[in-house]
């Protein structure tokens, strides 16, 4: 069908009724969570922020010299500093009496493991920022190699899966609950493929005084290895299986779930993706591993009580993204 | 754009929409508007997906000028229509289909309460005249479609009033007479359409005067005699045939009471016979069917033609259905019937291929029973239309129903003999009008077909919706039944509301903003008017890399990615 030539795209584009804080001809990949995450954060926390980026995917793709796809005052400084750049920006402002907002954000790899002494420092100083963590569970930006949120039995180029082992030998750090150690009001995970409730986390923790958190789950079809049209499929199945819990924690507490109304098997999850593609070869030792991650979801499943009740949860995994016509979610 | 640094300058900021990253792709998503399962299913032609998206919008009349944009007839169709729309419906995959023909019926009833004018035709008015014969359902179907087109319509009728079988032979307690009344009222008051009540074809006209006096003649004179009925011969004196009688019933409201009685047919005449005699006391009533009774399991076509919800009810209403059995020999005593003889029967291809029917030796069965009712259908009556039917039942005509050689001449409904449904006949009115229209206006060619390919519930992404519940109309008790009072009562406007929400709308943008919001490279853009294809977003091919989630996303399968290399 043909694009209708007379409305045109640019004036249209200024037009959008949502806040464009990220904008179109960034260097993404196809598919990218990543890159819609970001742009579901900036849309959901509007006009008046400012961000401190770690270096990663998002920082490299969004500001090809000289160009950026931020329409919002963003800055750059080193992989593991962005907690802390964004704890002197908060420190700033307050001290020049203004109520403009911080967001400190970073992939895995500036969050769980290089810029994880400057996010704690920032969490215990108090400082109020939110701090957004993309996880797409790997170094993607260099090549694929194992980060410490990397799951167990994934494959990256830094854990291949041989004869001495099948993938990742260790586990997925429980960062959220570490976070939440810090006895800070707010640390909530997310995913891509609920964006209603993504976006609800994000207003919910600006609303917030002190230091708060969100860890969003988004797929990454390159590291991955799924068809970039998988994206959503695959981080939906993340949280239907018990992989990725979607929860909220307030002061280290439990304060609320999204329940999982019909759990699917944690096959459906990993055999879309090529890096847990070892895990259904013909081997003794892949069985166990698919029973060993089957039963970390059934754990997720029981530490934090995703199961359903006796009556449906409009807001569980099969009802949180109900769509209607006209748009309203 | 570059900008060189040097100490104490400053660079201007670029924006990444001066990138093109459109020219990473090798597809492109597009919206394609794809037939929804009802819509490919509907006899008549309606597309249900349509109008049920305007019935969510509180739409109702704009709901109803969709609809009647195929039938004109929503209040008689609602009740009696078999609805193949709701066992194609993609929900039924899901949870339970929608409700289309209780909608149906709510907007059909609605439109006579409150009493909407059928809209005025969609062109200037032409002076030629198109003489429809027969008023039933296809000819009113055609009338009607014929009147929009902006043409003069002479409607003729044998009877005294018009409706066919709509009036003569669908008990109330399916369709009340008022509701005929009224829609058909409706119709035939209608500008362009004048209605001549009284008119037999081949006594009082003849199809020669017809079809040099009009520019285009429609047969919709349906099936108006019995097919002969023996068994080896014999036949009972006092033989009552089923439709006559039921017939009669309609006309004079009483039937004789028999005690025990057997129905030969498994169609619709056989099944309302069968619950008239039931509810007006007659205590055994016995169907006899070379078919099935439909049901899980039962192939399409070994099952008994007749609509399931009144086999279902018949059933209920203790009416007895001897599937797969014939009679095989009439017990007479002098020439009164007092019992048949059944046997097995199935069919089964013989050695060409062909299905037989094949009687089971050793499984003959003895029914006392005091009247045998053949109800094993209707063919034309041949009188003033000898020379097109020769030697056959039924009218042979191609699939717009245009006579072979008379490209002016066109048939539809019963007459056909391949039809046996109102909303067939329906669509073969609307079929045919068009034909006729493109005939008169020298449109070559046939008219573009609707049929196509209708989508399937795979290409639909079902994890946006919720399950919720089809809604449920009182049904009458069985007991409450013997006043032949209307059984199912309608829905209500709430209930219909919610249909319209249930309506996956397959096929069709429902603008849920899903795309706008799963693309990461921002480039779905919402408009606030409708864009050219319908939808309210458009693609900024500028940006889109061609990843393909909006299209695996989109819940009513309305993007699809193409080759874009």
């Amino acid at each position: 069908m043909s694009q209708d030539k007379d409305i045109p795209l640019a004036e249209l584009r200024r037009a959008q009724p949502r806040f464009s804080g990220f904008e179109a001809g960034h260097r993404a990949c196809l598919g990218c969570g990543e890159a819609l995450a970001a742009r579901l954060v900036t849309e959901s926390a509007g006009p008046d922020v400012v961000y401190a980026n770690a270096t990663g995917c998002l920082e490299v793709f969004t500001t090809a010299w000289p160009e950026s796809a931020w329409r919002v005052p963003w800055m750059h400084s080193l992989f593991a500093n962005a907690a802390a750049i964004g704890a002197g920006m908060e420190a700033a402002l307050k001290a020049q009496g203004r109520s403009t907002r911080v967001i400190a954000m970073g992939g895995d790899g500036g969050t769980f493991d290089i810029g994880f002494q400057a996010l704690s420092g920032m969490l215990e100083r108090g400082h109020n920022v939110l701090y957004v963590c993309y996880d797409n569970e790997a170094y993607m930006n260099t090549g694929i190699q194992r980060s410490s949120s990397t799951p167990h039995a994934a494959v990256t180029t830094t854990s291949p899966a041989g004869r001495e082992r099948m993938g990742k030998r260790h586990l997925k750090k429980d960062i959220v609950s570490i976070v939440a150690a810090h006895h800070i009001p707010y640390a909530a995970t997310a995913s891509v493929a609920y964006p209603a409730d993504l976006r609800k986390k994000v207003r919910r923790a600006l609303a917030i005084d002190g230091p708060t958190f969100l860890h969003v789950h988004t797929p990454c079809p390159l590291g991955w290895g799924h068809d970039s049209a998988l994206t959503i499929e695959i981080a939906r199945l993340a949280v239907q299986t018990g992989l990725f819990p979607v929860i909220e924690l307030e002061r280290g507490g439990v304060a609320g779930v999204m329940p999982i109304r019909e759990q699917r098997p944690v096959s459906d999850y990993l055999r879309l993706q090529n890096r847990f593609r070892h895990l259904f070869a013909d081997d003794v030792r892949a069985r166990e591993e698919l029973e060993h991650l089957q039963a970390l979801a059934d754990h997720n499943i029981e530490r934090y009580g995703l199961r359903p009740g006796h009556e449906a949860d409009p807001l569980d995994t099969e009802g949180a993204d109900t769509v209607k016509r006209g748009g309203v979610r | 754009m570059s900008v060189k640094i040097t100490r104490g300058s400053f660079a201007r900021p670029g924006t990444s929409l001066q990138f093109d990253t459109g020219s990473w792709r090798i597809q492109r998503p597009q919206h394609r508007h794809a037939t929804a399962p009802c819509h490919a299913a509907c006899p008549a032609g309606e597309d249900a997906q349509a109008w049920l998206a305007l019935v969510e919008q509180e739409r109702f009349r704009d709901a109803w000028e969709t609809l009647i944009a195929a039938n004109p007839l929503p209040a008689i169709t609602g009740r009696v229509c078999h609805h193949p729309c709701e066992a194609a419906c993609n929900r039924g995959n899901y949870d339970e289909p929608i409700a289309i023909h209780h909608v149906e019926r709510l907007i059909g009833d609605m439109a006579l309460e409150e009493d909407w004018p059928l809209p005025p035709s969609q062109t200037n008015g032409d002076p030629r005249e198109v003489a429809v014969v027969g008023a039933g359902p296809a000819g009113c179907s055609a009338a009607w479609h014929l009147a929009r087109s902006g043409y003069r319509v002479q409607l003729f009728e044998a009877l005294p009033e018009a409706g066919g079988l709509l009036r003569s032979a669908i008990p109330p307690y399916r369709l009340p007479a008022a509701v005929v009344e009224r829609e058909l009222h409706r119709l035939l008051a209608r500008p362009g359409i004048r209605f001549l009540p009284g008119q037999r074809l081949g006594r009082d006209f003849d199809l020669d005067e017809l079809q040099a006096s009009f520019a285009a003649v429609f047969l919709s004179i349906g099936t108006q005699r019995g097919r002969d009925w023996s068994i080896d011969g014999a036949t009972p004196s006092d033989l009552h045939v089923g439709l006559p009688l039921l017939k009669e019933w309609m006309d004079v409201g009483a039937i004789p009471t028999w005690n025990s009685v057997a129905i030969v047919g498994a169609g619709n005449t056989a099944i309302d016979l069968a619950r008239v005699l039931k509810l007006s006391g007659v205590p055994e009533v016995h169907i006899i069917s070379h078919k099935a009774i439909p049901g899980p399991g039962v192939a399409p076509d070994d099952a008994m033609p007749a609509i399931r919800r009144e086999i279902e009810q018949a059933l209920e209403e203790g009416v007895v259905i001897h599937e797969h059995r014939g009679v095989q020999r009439l017990i007479l005593r002098g020439e009164q019937v007092i019992g048949v003889e059944l046997v097995h029967m199935k069919k089964l291809p013989d050695a060409e291929g062909r299905l037989q029917r094949v009687a089971f030796e050793g499984t003959e069965s003895i029914l006392h029973v005091e009247q045998v009712i053949p109800a094993i259908g209707q063919v034309v009556e041949p009188e003033g239309v000898q020379s097109l039917l020769g030697q056959r039942s039924f009218f042979r005509v191609d699939d717009r129903g245009c006579f072979p050689d008379h490209p002016r001449l066109f048939t539809g409904g019963d007459a056909r003999g391949d039809r046996g449904t109102v909303s067939e006949a329906i669509g073969d009115g609307r079929r045919a009008a068009l034909a006729i229209d493109r005939l008169l206006r020298q449109q070559a060619g046939d008219p573009p077909s609707p049929a196509q390919q209708p989508i399937p519930a795979e290409q639909l992404n079902l994890n946006y919706f919720e399950t919720a519940p089809r809604p449920r109309v009182p049904v009458l008790d069985v007991a409450r039944r013997a006043s032949f009072a209307e059984i199912e009562g309608p829905l209500d406007t709430r209930q219909a509301l919610g249909e319209g929400e249930r309506c996956l709308s397959c096929g069709n943008c429902m603008a849920c903003d899903n795309c706008w919001t799963l693309c990461p490279d921002v480039a779905v853009l919402k408009t606030r008017e409708v864009a050219s294809d319908g939808s309210h977003y458009l693609f900024d091919y500028g940006y889109c890399k061609g990843c393909g989630l909006c299209a695996r996303e989109c819940p009513t399968g309305y993007i699809v990615m193409q080759p874009d290399l």
